[in-house]
C-alpha cells in the first residue's frame, strides 16, 4: 500500500513537472521561418578544428539566437529548405495547417501568394522603411499591384564573368564592353577538337536553367528598346521586332561557333569557359571550384550591350503569413534584423548576414554603402555598381509558368529548330493565353 | 425459418464478420492511401485548384482541364509522344538484351560473378547513376565519345542533341534495369523442362527453331510478367530525365521538349504552374494510357506457357 502511495505521488509531481514545462514552453511566442540556405548559410563559418573552431561569419542561426536572448519570450525555428522545392513546401505546410510564420518568398511567386491570400500586408511603418530605405530595383521586386509586401532581403543582377587568363592568352586585354565585341571574341576563344566539339567554350549559356536562359534574354531585350509584357499584363509583346533582334543578337553567338547548345556555366570553374552572364551569388562556389587560382583568372564586367546597359535582377523578400497567429511577433523580428542599425558599422544584421557570409547584394542601401570589404571586392564590386542598371523581372501572375515557356522557346532556337521570330511568336502566343487567364 | 437455419445464418454472419475483421487493417490502409487519393485527384482532375486555396474553394471546370490537354497542349502530347517511346523503348529493348545475357549466363563458367555485376546497378542510386553517366556523356573529355573516336565515328552531343538526347537517357535506363530482367529470365529459362529440348533435338530442331518453338512459348509468362511490370514502371520515368535533362546537377542542355515525359510533365504542372487540376487531368490520362497498353500486351501474350502445350 505504502509503494502504491509513493508511487503515485511520484507520478504526480511528474505530471506536475511536465506540465509546468509545457505551460513554460506554451506561454513563448512561436515563429518557424522557412529559408532557402542551408549549411554556413544558415549555420556561420567556422575555421580551425575541434577546441580551434572558431566563427568567423555568423550564418542565421547566430542572429536568431542573439534575437531570442534580446527576447526569452520569443522562440524562432528556422526549416530549411532546398529552393527548388521551396515553393511546394509552402502549399503542402499550408494544405496540411502548419504553414511557417515567415517566408523568404522570389518575387516571381509573389503575385500568386498575394492574390491568394497567403501573405500578411505588412504594417504602415514596415512599407515606409521599405520605400525610404531600400534600392529601387529591389523595391520593385517586393512591389505587387502597387503595394509592398515583403521586406527586400536578397537582390540578384548579372554581369559579364570572364577568364582573365584565356582572354589574355588570345590577346584580349580587356573585356568585350558591346554585344558585337562580345560575339567576335567568343568566336576567337572558343577551341574545338578534331571532330568539331568545343573543349573551351568562348562564351557558355546553360540550357536547363530556366534563370540562365531568361535573365539574360531580358536584359538584351530591355537593352534594344524592347517590352516582354505590356504595362497592364494584359499582352505578351516579346515577339516585337527588338524582341526579335535581342534574341538574333544571342543566335549570332551560335552562328559564328562562339558556343552551342552544349555549353554550360557550371564548368568555367574548370577553365572551359572564357565568358559568361552570371549573377551574383555565383561567387563562393568560384572560390572553391578555383581555389588559389581565384584572384588570377576571375574578371567581372558590365553585361556587354547593343543599345544601352541594362540587366536583368530579381528579388527575394520577408513576408508574413496571413495565418500566422503571431504576426506582430514576426514583423517585429524582422524589422530587428533588417531595419535596425548597428554601430559603429552602420549596417543592418540582415545586410551583414548576405554581404559577409551568403555572399549576395543586400537590398538595403546603407548596407551596400558600408560593407567595403565584402562588396568592393573583385567579384562582388562591379555587380553593386551594375545594380543602377538592373531592371526586375515583371511581378506578373503565373510567372514560374511564363518564364518557363520563354526559355523552352529560347533554347529551341538556340538549338536551330525554330527562327527567333517563330519561337517568340510561340513564347507569346501562349503567354497571351495565360495572361487571359488572370488579366 | 426453422431454429437450425437461423442459427446457421448467424454462424455465417459472424465468419463473414470474422473475415472483414481481419481483412480490415488492409482494407483501411488501402482506402486511406489508395482509394481515396485517387478518388480526391479524380474530384481535383474537374476542378481548377492552384493548392494555394482550400479545395473547397477551386472552381468546377467540368472537362475543361481534360481537353485541354488533348487538344491545345502542345507540350502535354509531346510528353505522351516521348513517354511511348521511353517505355516501350526501354521495356521491349531491355527484354530482348537481357533474355540474350541470360541464355549466355546459362552456359558460362562465373555465371553467378556475372549476375552480380549485373545487378549493381538495379540498386544504386538514381542521383549516382545520373552523375556518372553524365561525365561519361560530356562531349569533350566524357568516355562514350572517346570510344566513338577510338572507333572512328563521330562524337555525339548526348544530352545536349534534341534528336538523341532521349534515346541516351533511355540507354542509361537500359543499364540500370537490365540486371533485374536478366535475374527473372533465368529463373524463366531454369524452369523450362529439358525434355522438350530433347524431343526437338530428336526430331531435327536446330538451335534457332528450339529458341523460337520452345524458348519463347515457354517464357511467355515470364515475358508478360516484365513487359507488363516494366512498362507500369517506365510510364512513370521522371528521375533520370529530370536529373540529365531537366534540371538536375548534371548538363541540363538539352531543350526540354525532346526529353519531356509525363511524369516530368504533371510534376511541373502541378508544383511549379500550380495547376493541380490539369494535372490531375494528365494523371488519369496516363493511367489510361497505362491500362490500354498492359491491356494489349495481356491479350497478345494471353496464351504461354506449359498449359499452351496441353
Amino acid at each position: 500500500m505504502r509503494r502504491c502511495v509513493v508511487l503515485v505521488v511520484c507520478l504526480c509531481m511528474l505530471l506536475g513537472l511536465v506540465a509546468a514545462t509545457g505551460s513554460v514552453a506554451a506561454a513563448k511566442t512561436k515563429l518557424v521561418w522557412q529559408v532557402h540556405w542551408s549549411d554556413f548559410q544558415v549555420e556561420g563559418v567556422y575555421k580551425g578544428e575541434g577546441a580551434d573552431r572558431k566563427l568567423v561569419s555568423k550564418g542565421l542561426r547566430q542572429y536568431v539566437e542573439e534575437y531570442m536572448k534580446l527576447h526569452p519570450d520569443v522562440e524562432i525555428e528556422i526549416q530549411s529548405v532546398p529552393m527548388e522545392e521551396y515553393l511546394q513546401k509552402v502549399l503542402v505546410a499550408r494544405s496540411s495547417g502548419v504553414a511557417p510564420d515567415i517566408y523568404g518568398i522570389y518575387s516571381l511567386w509573389g503575385v500568386q501568394l498575394v492574390q491568394n491570400g497567403i501573405l500578411d500586408a505588412p504594417p504602415a511603418a514596415v512599407m515606409k522603411d521599405v520605400r525610404e530605405n531600400y534600392t529601387p530595383v529591389s523595391v520593385a521586386g517586393a512591389t505587387i499591384d502597387g503595394k509592398v509586401w515583403g521586406i527586400p532581403m536578397e537582390v540578384g543582377n548579372y554581369c559579364l564573368v570572364y577568364n582573365k587568363e584565356l582572354l589574355k592568352k588570345k590577346g584580349f586585354a580587356a573585356p568585350p564592353k558591346t554585344w558585337k565585341e562580345l560575339v567576335d571574341m567568343a568566336s576567337k576563344l572558343t577551341i574545338r577538337d578534331k571532330s568539331g566539339i568545343i573543349t573551351q567554350y568562348g562564351f557558355a549559356f546553360l540550357a536547363g536553367w530556366e534563370s540562365a536562359v531568361v535573365h539574360p534574354y531580358l536584359g538584351l531585350l530591355w537593352d534594344v528598346g524592347g517590352e516582354f509584357l505590356s504595362p497592364d499584363f494584359k499582352k505578351c509583346v516579346v515577339n516585337s521586332p527588338e524582341g526579335v533582334q535581342a534574341l538574333e543578337a544571342e543566335l549570332q553567338l551560335f552562328k559564328t561557333g562562339g558556343t552551342d547548345p552544349a555549353g554550360s556555366v557550371w564548368t568555367f570553374p574548370q577553365e572551359k569557359v572564357a565568358m559568361m552572364i552570371m549573377a551574383s551569388w555565383y561567387e563562393q562556389s568560384l572560390k572553391q571550384g578555383l581555389g588559389d587560382k581565384y584572384d588570377k583568372v576571375v574578371g567581372v564586367a558590365p553585361v556587354p550591350y547593343i543599345k544601352k546597359p541594362v540587366n536583368a535582377g530579381y528579388t527575394w523578400f520577408l513576408a508574413v503569413d496571413s495565418a500566422s497567429k503571431n504576426k506582430k511577433a514576426a514583423w517585429d523580428f524582422l524589422m530587428w534584423l533588417t531595419a535596425e542599425v548597428q554601430k559603429p558599422k552602420n549596417t543592418t544584421r540582415l545586410g551583414d548576414l548576405m554581404a559577409e557570409t551568403i555572399g549576395s547584394l543586400p537590398c538595403r542601401e546603407i548596407d551596400l554603402a558600408n560593407h567595403p570589404d565584402a562588396l568592393n571586392d573583385l567579384y562582388t564590386k562591379t555587380f553593386v555598381e551594375q545594380l543602377k542598371n538592373s531592371r526586375p523581372e515583371p511581378n506578373v501572375a503565373q510567372g514560374a509558368e511564363i518564364k518557363t515557356i520563354l526559355a523552352n522557346e529560347i533554347v529551341e532556337a538556340w538549338h536551330g529548330r525554330k527562327s527567333a521570330k517563330q519561337a517568340l511568336d510561340d513564347a507569346a502566343s501562349k503567354i497571351n493565353e495565360i495572361l487571359a487567364e488572370f488579366y | 425459418m426453422s431454429p437450425g437455419a437461423a442459427s446457421a445464418r448467424r454462424r455465417l454472419l459472424k465468419r463473414t464478420l470474422t473475415g472483414y475483421l481481419f481483412l480490415s487493417p488492409a482494407l483501411v490502409f488501402y482506402l486511406v492511401f489508395l482509394v481515396i487519393p485517387i478518388g480526391m485527384s479524380l474530384y481535383i482532375s474537374f476542378r481548377d485548384w492552384n493548392m494555394l486555396v482550400p479545395l473547397t474553394s477551386s472552381r468546377f471546370v467540368g472537362l475543361k482541364n481534360y481537353t485541354y490537354l488533348l487538344t491545345r497542349d502542345e507540350l502535354f502530347l509531346i510528353a505522351v509522344k516521348n513517354t511511348i517511346i521511353y517505355a516501350t523503348g526501354t521495356v521491349f529493348v531491355g527484354m530482348v538484351l537481357a533474355l540474350g545475357i541470360a541464355i549466355l549466363l546459362l552456359r558460362v563458367r562465373g555465371a553467378t560473378f556475372w549476375r552480380f555485376v549485373m545487378f549493381a546497378p538495379v540498386v544504386t542510386p538514381s542521383v549516382a547513376v545520373a552523375r556518372i553517366w553524365g561525365g561519361l556523356y560530356r562531349p569533350a573529355e566524357g568516355l562514350a565519345n572517346a570510344i566513338l573516336r577510338m572507333v572512328h565515328l563521330p562524337p555525339q552531343q548526348w544530352l545536349a542533341d534534341p534528336n538523341i538526347c532521349l534515346y541516351s537517357i533511355m540507354l542509361i535506363a537500359i543499364w540500370g534495369g537490365i540486371g533485374a530482367t536478366v535475374i527473372v529470365f533465368t529463373a524463366g529459362l531454369k524452369g523450362i523442362p529439358d525434355v522438350y529440348y530433347d524431343a526437338a533435338k530428336l526430331d531435327g530442331a536446330g538451335p534457332w527453331a528450339e529458341f523460337k518453338h520452345i524458348t519463347i512459348p515457354m517464357l511467355k509468362p515470364t515475358i508478360l510478367f516484365l513487359s507488363v511490370t516494366g512498362l507500369i514502371g517506365a510510364w512513370q520515368a521522371f528521375d533520370l530525365i529530370f536529373m540529365l535533362a531537366v534540371g538536375g546537377t548534371e548538363a541540363g542542355t538539352s531543350p526540354v521538349r525532346s526529353v519531356i515525359v509525363l511524369a516530368l510533365y504533371l510534376y511541373q504542372m502541378a508544383f511549379k504552374n500550380l495547376r493541380m487540376g490539369r494535372a490531375c487531368a494528365g494523371a488519369f490520362l496516363l493511367f489510361l494510357i497505362v491500362l490500354g497498353f498492359s491491356f494489349i500486351v495481356l491479350k497478345v501474350l494471353r496464351k504461354g506457357g506449359v498449359e499452351s502445350y496441353e
